[in-house]
């Protein structure tokens, strides 16, 4: 369900909430619904073959859904999640932004910077989950730092790039129009140039958070991480997949809006 | 001409280039001095290689000479300032910005007030001719029109010189006719010192007073040639083609 709402994402770029959403075009809407339905009709026939603990039904999944959003855990779950998702992002998307956009600028911050981050990129945000732990704690803060890490290398390199592929040229006009220092480069040149490439850097980040936010919680935080692991571990594979739709729809939901909101500002483009 | 003195108008004076690559330096400009009066229109024409662009950097303040040095108004240049107004050849104008907005790009650095920027702003389309479109996104304008963008966002600051680097080397031929008709236009309106270059001989006699004809390995002056033709100058005329056939000249001799 995820990688098909996402590939649709990613390839048109054509106008719209609507169009994002696939409902603009009657045959990609009825093409979409198709798709949908038929990979139900064999996750059905497939459920028929095997047990509840391999594989449920969907209709299985849709009472399991609708029971959890009943007696509360869901929303509850889905509320904490949201507590480690939203600091994570914003202050791993911050900080990401402002050292891509600074090393990439600043020569002499660069070199200094280089070896470090060159050492410090492999390191997949789970294996800071000690840190995690000893620096805040087995809490929502320990969870959001892991999240922040994800988002500040996916805005990092995104601003990195968009900063460096600024024309030249764009830079020696500033200079001639009276641009002075490099506050005033930065802030009227180099950002609105770099700005698509920073918000799709930020739109990724978005998306790989929600991910990201399974990762977070294996260490015992409440959320819809949490959630998936200990259903995982009982084998209620119902609820690990109803939960799995949560993430899906939050992804999708903040990624539409993202998007248009994206539309607005970079109006210019289109 | 060397040494020349003179407040108002552009003085190159012995500049020099060299780049030091792997290897051997590359000489690019060699004692090139020549200088433009105020209110003159100058056209500095030469073969590829003959450093053109390098000397229009180092006009503009953004490359610095090796050697000798250039002064504006009797000031020398060691950036890029306000007192210069500079078109490229490939308009770069600011993609976020609307066409008003680029016109006004460099008066928000200027000591004008918001009523003097948008007056100034409005006089510009209106010397252009992009009224109309002050709303418009560069994507949505032609290459004609995003020049005449770049040409009003360049005075819009009331330089003392217009310095443009083959500004029509990117449009269609008609279009490329009626931007210089324009640019005399322009010219004749606003009294600026233009310095154009070109690789384009009779876009040179079309525009210049003087012709500045430059010559390759290493870039230097070869020639300064007058253009003492009557404006509005025919392609037909006689007298142009003289001039045209004596650039040619110049630029294909070897010395």
């Amino acid at each position: 369900m995820a990688a098909d709402t996402s590939g649709r994402l990613d390839g048109r770029d054509d106008a719209g909430v609507y169009a994002v959403l696939g409902l603009a075009d009657p045959t990609r809407l009825l093409r979409g619904v198709a798709g949908v339905a038929g990979f139900l009709g064999l996750w059905y026939l497939v459920s028929l073959t095997q047990p509840a603990y391999v594989l449920p039904s969907p209709a299985a999944v849709g009472v399991r859904f609708l029971e959890e959003l009943a007696a509360g855990t869901m929303t509850a779950a889905l509320a904490s999640s949201v507590r480690h998702w939203l600091p994570g992002t914003v202050v791993g998307t911050g900080l990401g932004v402002g050292a891509g956009v600074a090393f990439a600028w600043s020569v002499t911050l660069d070199d200094v910077t280089a070896p470090l981050v060159r050492t410090l990129r492999p390191v997949p945000p789970l294996a800071l989950i000690g840190f995690a732990i000893a620096w805040f704690g087995i809490n929502d803060a320990g969870a959001a730092f892991i999240i922040a890490v994800g988002a500040f290398w996916i805005n990092f390199y995104a601003a990195y790039g968009a900063v460096e592929g600024v024309s030249e040229d764009l830079l020696d006009v500033g200079r001639t129009l009276g641009v002075r220092g490099d506050l005033d480069m930065i802030r009227s040149v180099v950002l609105p140039a770099a700005l698509p490439g920073i918000t799709t850097g930020i739109r990724t980040g978005l998306g790989r958070c929600w991910m990201l936010v399974v990762a977070a919680e294996i260490f015992g935080v409440p959320g819809v991480g949490r959630e998936i692991l200990r259903a995982s571990n009982n084998l209620l594979v119902d609820k690990v997949i109803a939960y799995i739709l949560v993430l899906s729809l939050m992804y999708l939901l903040v990624d539409v809006a993202f998007r248009s909101a994206q539309r607005r500002v970079l109006v210019w483009q289109a | 001409m060397a040494g020349v003195s003179d407040d108002s108008g552009v003085v190159v004076d012995r500049v020099g280039k060299t780049y030091d690559g792997d290897g051997d330096p590359v000489r690019a400009l060699d004692d090139v001095s020549f200088s433009v009066e105020g209110g003159e229109f100058v056209c500095l024409v030469g073969p590829s290689g003959c450093g053109k662009t390098t000397l229009f950097r180092v006009i503009a303040g953004l490359a610095d000479a090796t050697d000798g040095e250039v002064r504006l108004d009797g000031t020398p240049v060691t950036g890029p300032t306000t007192d210069m107004g500079v078109v490229f050849q490939e308009y770069h104008l600011f993609p976020w910005l609307t066409v008003e907005e680029n016109v006004g790009f460099g008066l928000e650095r200027s000591d004008r007030s918001a009523d003097e920027r948008a007056a100034r702003v409005d006089e510009m389309l209106d010397l252009v001719g992009l009224g109309e479109f002050r709303g418009s996104y560069p994507k949505s304008l032609s290459g004609g029109m995003k020049q005449r963008v770049a040409i009003a966002r360049a005075l819009a600051v009331d330089p003392d010189l217009l310095l443009m680097d083959e500004p029509f080397g990117a449009v269609d031929a008609q279009t490329r006719e009626m931007l210089q008709r324009e640019l005399l236009d322009v010219w004749a309106s606003t009294g600026k010192t233009v310095l154009f270059v070109t690789h384009d001989v009779a876009e040179a006699v079309t525009l210049a007073d003087r012709i500045v004809v430059m010559a390759a390995e290493p870039g230097r002056v070869r020639e300064v040639v007058d253009v003492d033709v009557d404006r509005p100058r025919e392609r037909g005329d006689p007298a142009f083609g003289e001039r045209v056939a004596r650039v040619r000249e110049l630029i294909g001799a070897r010395p």
